[in-house]
């Protein structure tokens, strides 16, 4: 067990936890495309104070932020089938909940939990855009939708941008945490490779590359967003 | 056929987790101590003028920033063995609460390093220069003028990251560590898998009161200490 590093089984492994990169972004666009209209309208909710989804969402968030992500996953994965049992048993549809594939938990943990994030990020971004600027749109005839979609979310966006490139990559580092779901994503991967010969210095060496461009890649793509944006900026912020 | 949900189990957890807290504080503490220490030497390191030293202090921090906790702890847990095993040492007999303390310093060495450069920069040249000025040495200003401040900043991230480094901390029980989470899944375990629900959600209302009390005292931490704060309102 004394050999060095075996080379040979770090160049494949790196491959096998290449392959596992779809199912982890996957799961991180899903996540995405759910959280961010509905962290946006739960922050409009919580700057506004609609009375109870306000009080809601800052329960909710004070949650996820206060709970570690591996006993929301746990919490999930071991509630979701025992309401699904008893519906199908309620209905008697004949389908074993353990055949459901782990990516569904996974979308429903990682949309749930990034949900709460955003809404924090969204909250505090449109704060900084000034009240005046809804009243000016207003007053040249935009409709309220109008107002949101031309002045109000680009707006936002530019100043929410960092914020969320932060949240995409912690969700991407979140995804790791999906093995816990028996989840075929890099870590996993990587992990039932290493199995085999206990090459596990040389697996973990390799899904630590692999994060390491994963994420270098997504903070670089959020940058050049991030420049094409820069039009919408308030000159005098 | 049992019951699917049984919130008498939900209160049983309580008295068998709540012993097991000081477990998940004790490496929370010993990872702020080691984390700061080594924190600080980064952020003197990207403060300073060597060109190499700020490559590899920010280097550090993006790797570190990239890489999931429980990557980092298996590479620490395995790894570490292995290159001490080239020198001829055996560490087999480590107690596993050192790799884990390692691991998680190594993580929030990263966030503090930022915490405080961001903190130091934030306080303006001018404060240092007064107090030279008035004839206090460099590490009386330091000491007296520069740290007091830059300490109030650097709270509010501070409680940020150590609210971090204990929800990180409780992926130590993947290797074995019995920690809140680590006796919840023995609890589980014990239990032979049945009302795994109503364990974790004793669990994640201990985790919450933990954050929540946290984040109050890192609250009130900062309003006493920012009460002689002076700042420029902007016009």
């Amino acid at each position: 067990m004394s050999e060095s590093l075996n080379y040979q089984f770090l160049v494949k492994t790196f491959f096998t936890a290449l392959s596992g990169v779809p199912t982890a972004l996957i799961i991180t666009i899903v996540a995405l495309l759910i959280a961010l209209p509905l962290g946006f309208l739960l922050a409009l909710t919580r700057i506004n104070r609609i009375s109870f989804l306000h009080r809601f969402a800052q329960v909710y968030v004070s949650f996820v932020r206060g709970t570690p992500v591996i006993v929301q996953i746990f919490i999930i994965y071991s509630s979701v089938p025992l309401v699904l049992t008893s519906i199908f048993k309620k209905f008697q549809i004949e389908t074993n909940v353990y055949d459901i594939n782990p990516i569904w938990y996974a979308f429903i943990v990682f949309s749930l939990n990034t949900t709460a994030i955003l809404i924090e990020v969204f909250r505090s971004a449109l704060s900084t855009v000034s009240k005046g600027q809804l009243e000016a749109a207003y007053s040249v005839g935009l409709t309220n939708v109008q107002a949101f979609r031309r002045i109000i979310i680009p707006q936002t966006l530019v100043v929410a941008l960092p914020n969320i490139c932060t949240a995409t990559v912690n969700l991407i580092k979140a995804t790791s945490l999906g093995y816990a779901m028996s989840l075929q994503e890099i870590t996993l991967r990587a992990k039932v490779a290493a199995n085999v010969g206990y090459n596990y210095v040389e697996a973990y060496i390799d899904i630590f590359l692999v994060y390491l461009i994963l994420c270098s890649l997504v903070e670089f793509l959020f940058k050049l967003y991030e420049k094409r944006l820069r039009k919408y900026k308030a000159a005098n912020a | 056929m049992e019951k699917y949900f049984d919130a008498k189990y939900i209160w049983e957890s309580f008295p068998l987790l709540i012993p097991y807290i000081k477990v998940t504080f004790l490496v929370a503490g010993l990872s702020v101590l080691f984390g700061t220490l080594l924190g600080f030497i980064l952020a003197v390191m990207k403060l300073g003028n060597s060109k190499i030293a700020q490559k590899i202090a920010n280097g550090y921090t993006t790797a570190l920033r990239c890489t999931p906790s429980i990557v980092l702890l298996f590479l620490v847990y395995y790894g570490i063995p292995k290159i001490a095993e080239n020198f001829g040492l055996n560490l087999s007999d480590v107690d596993k609460i050192v790799f884990i303390v390692i691991t998680f310093s190594l993580q929030f060495a990263a966030a503090m390093s930022e915490v405080i450069r961001s903190a130091y920069q934030s306080i303006d040249r001018g404060q240092f220069e007064a107090a030279v000025s008035v004839g206090l040495s460099n590490t009386q200003a330091y000491r007296r003028i520069i740290f007091p401040q830059a300490f109030v900043v650097s709270l509010p991230n501070f409680g940020n990251s150590l609210l971090e480094l204990i929800k990180e901390g409780s992926l130590a029980y993947t290797i074995g560590l019995i920690d809140v989470m680590g006796k919840a899944s023995l609890i589980i375990d014990g239990r032979f898998n049945a009302h795994a629900f109503e364990t974790y959600l004793a669990l994640s209302i201990i985790y919450w009161v933990i954050s929540i009390v946290i984040e109050q005292f890192f609250l009130k931490l900062e309003k006493g200490f920012s009460k002689g704060k002076q700042v420029i309102k902007p016009t």
